[in-house]
């Protein structure tokens, strides 16, 4: 084992059993910057160190990458990856090519980027953990294999790292230390994205050597190209499920609201994260309160691929993203809709309305709107009417880095929070300079082994701190509730969990949503709150 | 992780302790993946919310909504989390012999 401190990108071949161990992290705002607040570290199991890559940092995130059992199998190994790399390079129908060959060719170096990135703040600046750590291991290995230089001169032209399993192996663990968030990118005096670097190791390790994590590839997007739906979800299951939540609206709030499905010709085609109505059925409810009680003419989609809007492509599988970007288009346009609204799903933003821009064309294409400024034209324009006091406890908002950094939509959220909720605080920093939720690109749903730790302890921690940030008046009393608005649900998910890891909830009573359920609590006519914690 | 050896038979488990394969869950099996959970036996109220989680399961192919489950049952969520402490995904569907659940929820 290094000490952080000296680890250089050029160890990352060593044959330590674990590189590096995590032990200093950053202190936690009051009251979690007591002794005995944050469970402590746990050991991997010996049979992961055997069995997986846990020689990293101890946290095995791709449960597909297994070790070896034969030293053909240990060259296999490297040559596909140096194959598939050379691809990578070369590939001009890659839609980031020019700007991931920039960001490799360019980096000045500067570490700018560094203090941008919140798991290197997160672990007291971490080496492993710095940015451009990992864009420099990747620049060791193309310039010790595919440079003259770096063939002939090896270590003194910087191709000094020795290439083989265990670098290769920690290379790929290490693209799941990053959550593709692009803080550091925006911070670059250059303009150069470590994120980029990132999710072309991913990509190699998924299309040329067939290995991501089950969460993403098997369970994901296979699951969703099978099924309809990374969840599971098949049609029958929609339409069953949509059914028991029409009687719910009915019991619960004397409402009586049926879910348009399939509405041919209708303006807006509604997409949620199929999550949603699995964990939190609330989130399509308040859309369908909203859009019912403004007169819009909506639907939900019940075809194949339809009604889920997630694309887990989009963060290790150019491949797998365009099959689903494709089918979801699809859908979209056998309905013949006038346009797709995302509802709150950040990576879904991204996927529908940026990546697959540059896959659907002509015939196939149909627009695709965030639901952001659409709710918030819906206030503005006076269609819903709300009474703002019965929002009054403290609200905070987090901005989904998809949603937000991304794609610049940044006010429309903020507008309505101002309009319906008396205590609304920002949190610091916010906007396109918020720190991501801490499971970005995955994160929120790789859970196995121990990897869920690393979200709940590193990857989440800053903006953990952000929310005790936000609180601080009022964290250490009971009540009033407070609550954290997350208009995605991969944020929402990570929210949810380091709330429970860190027992802010049963403690200080901290609690977290959506935005629309928000407005359905601050409606005039809902007869009730919404929300059970202030019944 | 360690598989499960039931009656001599060797039921394997995935890293989180979750069946790999459904369909070879029976009730001693249940027995065996409550250990693991500790839930100490099996009362009349754990098999209703298990029966129901594996009628949904065998119609539909996924676990219920938790929303749908306690209406259902009849059990409210507090109620299922003292029959199944780690909670309805990772307790209780876990002994009913579902598969872990996958996308984001």
């Amino acid at each position: 084992m290094i000490n952080q401190k000296d680890l250089r990108p050029k160890d990352l071949g060593r044959s330590d059993e674990q590189l590096i161990k995590l032990e200093s992290l950053m202190e936690l705002k009051a009251p979690y910057d007591a002794e005995g607040m944050e469970p402590p570290f746990t050991e991997p199991k010996q049979a992961w160190r055997e069995k997986y890559c846990a020689s990293l940092d101890g946290y095995v995130g791709i449960d597909k990458l297994t070790r070896p059992q034969s030293k053909e199998e240990e060259d296999e190994f490297v040559r596909k990856f140096l194959r598939g790399l050379e691809k990578v390079f070369t590939d001009a129908n890659s839609g980031v090519l020019q700007p991931f060959l920039l960001s490799f060719e360019y980096c000045a170096k500067c570490n700018t980027c560094s203090d941008a990135c919140h798991i290197f703040k997160a672990t007291n600046s971490n080496e492993l953990y710095r940015p451009i750590f990992r864009s420099e291991v990747l620049r060791k290995i193309v310039k010790k294999h595919f440079t003259k230089s770096g063939k002939l001169l090896g270590s003194f032209v910087g191709a000094d790292i020795d290439v083989n399993w265990e670098t290769i192996a920690r290379l790929g663990e290490l693209a799941y230390r990053c959550n593709l968030c692009r803080r550091c990118a925006q911070t670059c005096p250059l303009g150069l994205d470590n994120s980029l670097l990132a999710k072309e190791i991913r990509k190699v390790f998924s299309q040329e050597m067939g290995i991501a994590p089950s969460p993403l590839h098997e369970k994901g997007t296979v699951n969703q190209l099978k099924t309809g739906s990374s969840t599971g979800i098949t049609k029958p299951v929609l339409l069953d499920t949509l059914e028991f939540l029409e009687e719910d609206i009915e019991e619960l709030y004397g409402l009586k609201i049926k879910f348009p499905v399939d509405k041919k010709g209708a303006d807006i085609l509604l997409t949620h994260n199929a999550g949603e109505y699995m964990a939190w059925p609330e989130n399509p409810i308040a859309f369908a309160i909203l859009f019912e009680e403004a007169g819009l003419n909506w639907t939900l989609s019940s075809e194949m691929i339809g009604y889920d809007n997630v694309n887990y492509g989009i963060w290790y599988d150019d491949a797998q993203a365009k099959k689903i970007a494709l089918q979801q288009m699809k859908a979209a346009k056998d309905l013949g809709v006038r346009r797709i609204i995302i509802g709150e799903c950040g990576h879904a933003h991204k996927a529908a309305a940026v990546v697959a821009d540059r896959m659907a064309y002509g015939e196939d294409k149909i627009p695709v709107e965030s639901c952001l400024p659409l709710l918030w034209d819906l206030v503005k324009s006076k269609a819903l009417k709300f009474d703002p006091s019965k929002n009054n406890f403290p609200v905070t908002l987090h901005d989904p880095c998809n949603v937000v950094r991304q794609m610049g939509i940044v006010q429309p959220q903020r507008r309505i929070l101002k309009e319906i909720c008396p205590d609304f605080r920002e949190m610091t920093p916010h906007g396109v300079d918020n720190y991501c939720c801490g499971g970005g690109s995955g994160f929120a749903i790789m859970n196995s082994m121990n990897f869920a730790e690393f979200r709940n302890k590193i990857s989440a921690r800053t903006k953990f701190d952000q929310i005790l940030g936000a609180f601080q008046d009022t964290i250490e009393q009971v009540e009033p509730p407070k609550y954290v608005c997350a208009p995605c649900s991969n944020c929402k998910g990570t929210i949810r969990d380091i709330l429970e890891y860190y027992q802010a909830t049963e403690k200080f009573n901290v609690h977290y949503g959506g935005l629309v359920e928000l407005m359905v609590n601050a409606l005039v006519s809902m007869k009730k709150p919404f929300f059970e914690f202030l019944e | 992780m360690a598989d499960l050896v039931v009656n001599g038979q060797v039921i394997e488990l995935d890293e989180d302790g979750f069946l790999v394969d459904a369909d070879v869950w029976n009730e001693e099996i249940a027995l065996a993946l409550a250990q693991t959970e500790d839930v100490e036996e099996l009362t009349e109220d754990h098999w209703k919310v298990i029966n129901y989680l594996r009628d949904y399961f065998q119609k539909f192919g996924v676990a219920p909504m938790i929303r749908k489950l306690c209406k259902e049952t009849g059990y409210d969520l507090k109620t299922i989390y003292e029959l199944f402490p780690s909670g309805p995904a990772k307790g209780a569907c876990k002994i009913a012999g579902l598969l872990k659940p996958t996308g984001c929820v």
